[in-house]
């Protein structure tokens, strides 16, 4: 599947308006607060389309809600108790999504097929189209080059775009992908070696202007070598403010849940919702023991799940790199500030959003 | 749903036998109500269940029935929280739901032939009740000595039990209280005051402890001091759990999850583990 076609941007707006009969199309909109989220496209026409700038939020709660219905329950009389699965759900096409978010779904994909496939995860999944947008120039927070999950992708996508200034160069990554050229060929022209020339030519720009300068690889290499001195923890911990906001923000925190919510003395549902691993009654067992002492240690096992344990575990750390956390986290204790401090062990605040 | 099994579905069973084990323990005897579940299900001693109580959620509770007596099984439930709660005030024909069994178990065919040494504190002795009478059913171990410890007389619960494994060959019940009352002949004092008077053969001896983590502690530590070796002490760990299945993460400790990795671990492996609560 090497073919490469190019996509004038004047014909993006009929290709969607296409691919809206068919699927649910899911894309950045920037909303009337000035907000740019991924969103259920109603109409084409009157939404606004935002391709330049970083999604506030991840594909994540299109996949795995914030809270989602699992089942309902009934009991009818003393002696029943019965349990009913609820499913629904139409074929999502996502357009317009960065590396790092793509990233992040692969990473769910292996989450929730642990052990056997989590229905409701795949029963979204399954029929979602991925299309891709490279990022041509890094956001404020992003490292994404250095978690190598961006800013452009070889794998994962059904379809890849790379801006062109006026015009897509798409790459088809997956079958999918490919049939929906095949489908709607009128939009698309093959591309040219120049086309081709000009995209790697924005790949090596895309890559020499990232702002932020993470050192995963060297704090991954420190996190093996054996624990870090206590302090760094509880000096973290201590400025966590119990918002579980780096957790929800997170495109690959997907620690949650499960409760019932009752609709009618004889009835009711049971609900899966995020959590956060940061929070305090996270592992407070009924009784009210708590095996981890929250206080000193409320952001140590978030940061090493995502850059020592799935590093053991998968090969790859699971933080991407789309640098949310810095922006959300109002203590100060994001991702790169824990990076850093595993590198250098020195208490620098990490560069955060300056615009 | 697209032939996707549903792993987060509870199977309805129904409560056929209540057993008040003290004031605070009970164990429920189910059967599953799918008559081909009830069938065909079958687990492994030391694995678990999520119990699901209606407008309560669920909550991971050990098996302490064995395999070796089919037809039905049984969890023995300590009131802790909301679920617990609601389920002690549940009588027999009731219905509650379940998913499992989940957990790895105690390693059963490598512990075949060994002396067993069972430690338990309160509730702690569920899962191991479930290992004891596997054993003692199969005939497949060599001596069993189980140390229980409870805070006083009124508590101790699984007497049935109790009563039957004082009475069995080969098998050495004793019993301490952490607070004696009137009429109670035993001695008093934690379960590792019973320890000192203990003389296994090390190369042929394992020991599975369930209790308190504070309790856990002080054991495992008496137990190195005796000689055992890390890999023949087994213990099960108790944490808060939302999916069962290594998800959710609630039940985190270290690199592990105690639902998938877990929740049975010999000391040699939480050595490898870093600050649980269980070593000092």
């Amino acid at each position: 599947m090497n073919d490469r076609y190019i996509l004038k941007k004047d014909h993006l707006p009929g290709l969607l308006r296409r691919l809206q009969k068919e699927y649910r199309l899911v894309a950045p909109i920037k909303n009337s607060h000035g907000d740019t989220l991924f969103q259920v496209v109603e109409a084409i026409d009157s939404a606004r389309l935002d391709l330049d700038s970083q999604p506030q939020a991840s594909l994540k709660p299109f996949l795995f809600p914030q809270q989602e219905t699992l089942f309902t329950y009934a009991q009818p009389d003393a002696t029943s108790y019965n349990f009913t699965a609820t499913s629904s759900d139409s074929p999502t096409l996502f357009f317009g999504i960065r590396s790092c978010d793509l990233s992040a779904v692969l990473y769910m994909d292996v989450i929730f097929s642990r052990k056997g496939r989590d229905p409701y995860y795949y029963q979204k999944r399954h029929d979602a189209v991925l299309i891709n947008l490279c990022c041509n120039a890094p956001f404020a927070n992003c490292f994404c080059n250095a978690t190598k999950t961006g800013p452009f992708l070889e794998y994962g996508f059904d379809l890849q775009l790379t801006d062109l200034a006026d015009r897509y160069l798409v790459e088809i990554g997956r079958a999918r992908g490919g049939e929906i050229i095949n489908r709607f060929r009128h939009f698309f022209d093959l591309a040219e070696d120049k086309d081709c020339k000009a995209q790697y030519q924005a790949f090596l720009e895309a890559r020499s202007q990232f702002k932020q300068q993470v050192h995963v690889d060297q704090a991954i290499k420190r996190l093996k070598t054996g624990p870090l001195a206590d302090e760094i923890w509880s000096d973290l911990s201590r400025r966590c403010q119990d918002c579980g906001g780096c957790a929800y923000i997170c495109p690959t925190c997907t620690c949650f849940t499960i409760t019932d919510q009752q609709l009618t003395p004889t009835s009711g549902e049971r609900l899966r919702s995020w959590d956060a691993c940061t929070f305090g009654g996270f592992t407070r067992m009924a009784g009210g023991h708590n095996p981890v002492d929250t206080r000193r240690h409320a952001v140590k096992t978030r940061f090493l799940h995502k850059l020592l344990y799935d590093v053991n575990e998968h090969g790859r750390p699971s933080c991407v790199g789309c640098g949310r956390c810095v922006g959300i986290c109002f203590g100060g204790v994001d991702i790169i500030r824990f990076i850093n401090k595993a590198c250098t062990g020195a208490d620098r605040i990490s560069r955060r959003k300056t615009d | 749903m697209k032939n996707i099994e549903n792993i987060y579905l509870p199977q309805p069973a129904r409560i056929i036998r209540v057993i008040a084990e003290n004031s605070q323990i009970k164990t429920f005897e189910l059967a599953f109500i799918d008559p081909d579940i009830h069938k065909t299900f079958t687990y492994n001693p030391g694995q678990f269940m999520m119990v699901s109580v209606p407008h309560c959620g669920e909550a991971p509770i050990s098996i302490s029935s064995t395999p070796t007596r089919p037809g039905s099984i049984q969890l023995s439930v300590r009131k802790a929280g909301l679920l617990t709660n609601a389920m002690h005030s549940l009588t027999t024909g009731a219905q509650i739901g379940l998913r499992g069994p989940y957990g790895k178990p105690f390693p059963l065919e490598t512990l075949k032939g060994r002396d067993l040494l069972f430690i338990a504190g309160g509730i702690g002795l569920a899962p191991l009740r479930s290992v004891i009478n596997y054993c003692l059913d199969s005939g497949d171990y060599g001596r069993i000595t189980i140390l229980y410890g409870s805070r006083a007389p009124s508590d101790i619960a699984f007497s049935q039990d109790i009563a039957i494994w004082q009475k069995t060959a080969d098998t050495e019940c004793l019993l301490t209280v952490d607070k004696a009352e009137p009429g109670w002949q035993g001695p008093v004092g934690v379960v590792t005051t019973l320890m000192p008077k203990l003389t296994p053969d090390l190369n042929r001896s394992s020991a599975l402890i369930c209790g308190p983590s504070l309790m856990i502690r002080f054991v495992l530590s008496e137990l190195t001091r005796m000689g055992f070796a890390d890999g023949d002490i087994l213990t099960t760990l108790e944490r808060h759990m939302k999916c069962g299945i290594g998800i959710c993460r609630h039940c985190h400790m270290d690199k592990t999850l105690v639902c998938a990795d877990g929740p049975v671990f010999s000391l040699a492996q939480l050595k490898t583990l870093q600050g649980t609560e269980l070593l000092s």
